[in-house]
């Protein structure tokens, strides 16, 4: 195997750890922040398969923007 | 397990949808470049029939220009149900913003963030990236300030009005850039078969109808996404 799949194969097996950590928090606030971590894991996969269109996309929209919206969501909700 | 008859269903559901991505992937073709596909078709001429370096961009808004128009569609549809779910109420001060040192530091920080997506809009057919990028680095932008400042700050700055007239006319924006290529007598959203200068491949300002909706799909999807965050960060509205 060279260095690139190492690479690649470790980011995978984090992407799996983060996306059962997401579903397994307790906190709301922390699993969005593991959601997030998910969208930047993802983007780094996209990266490496060489669609940086694609993983651009991913990171802003994915650990940007709908980190934002959750969280506005959540301040909005909370308390109700 | 099985607490609630709810999950048992919820868990099957699961698995038949999990089966079925697990056996598409698998059933995937695999080769995509393989010579007679369309995909190899692309690499040949994307660069020749459309002047543009970027091939996913020629794609998008040149081969298959239609389907950024249904996505536009889709965000404006999609802040016209928000804006109806979330009438009333006003914008939540969020105190006054965060401490006036993260206020000054933003502040001198923000011309060097508009950097980036405006650099991402406009070489969106020369290098990756592109207008759907680069405007939802713009209204992550917006969020930044609103949480910097206090969105209400933000909002007296950067009404909703403006931010509506901004995405309808971005909309217009793109069908007039398409019927550009009716009027020529080509088809909706067509490029060089409509006559449209498009330049030598690697400039600035070429590749035609690529680089125009670039920065109209920026503006729509930047003012869209910007007004979406105020209707939801507002509070106290009535939620039917």
């Amino acid at each position: 195997m060279t260095t690139t799949e190492i690479a690649y194969l470790a980011v995978l097996l984090l992407l799996v750890v983060v996306a059962v950590a997401t579903v397994l928090m307790r906190s709301v606030f922390a699993a969005v922040i593991s959601l997030s971590l998910f969208s930047v894991l993802t983007a780094v996969v996209f990266a490496l398969l060489q669609a940086v269109d694609v993983a651009l996309a991913e990171a802003v929209i994915g650990a940007g923007l709908s980190t934002a919206f959750f969280m506005s969501a959540v301040a909005t909700t909370r308390g109700k | 397990m099985g607490e609630r008859p709810g999950q048992v269903i919820i868990a099957i559901v699961l698995l038949f949808v999990g089966v079925t991505l697990i056996q598409a992937v698998f059933g995937m073709d695999l080769d995509p470049l393989r010579s007679d596909g369309i995909a190899a078709y692309y690499l040949d001429n994307a660069m020749s029939d459309t002047a543009a370096v970027n091939a996913v961009a020629a794609v998008l808004l040149d081969y298959r220009a239609f389907d950024p128009f249904g996505e536009a569609t889709v965000i404006f549809g999609s802040v016209v149900v928000v804006s109806m779910l979330a009438t009333g109420g006003t914008l939540r001060s969020s105190g006054y913003g965060m401490s006036i040192l993260v206020g000054r530091s933003i502040g001198f920080l923000t011309p060097f963030f508009w950097l980036f997506p405006i650099y991402v809009i406009l070489n969106g057919h020369l290098s990756p990236g592109g207008g759907f990028q680069g405007g939802v680095s713009i209204s992550v932008l917006v969020i930044v300030l609103s949480v910097a400042f206090g969105s209400e700050y933000t909002a007296n700055r950067l009404s909703l009005e403006r931010l509506g007239f901004a995405e309808s006319a971005a909309a217009l924006g793109f069908i007039l850039v398409g019927l550009v290529g009716v009027l020529q007598g080509a088809t909706f959203l067509a490029n060089a078969a409509a006559g449209v200068p498009v330049g030598h491949p690697g400039e600035l300002i070429s590749a035609g109808i690529v680089a125009v909706l670039n920065i109209v799909i920026g503006c729509k999807v930047a003012a869209g996404l910007a007004s979406i965050f105020f209707y939801m960060s507002k509070e106290g509205g009535e939620v039917r």
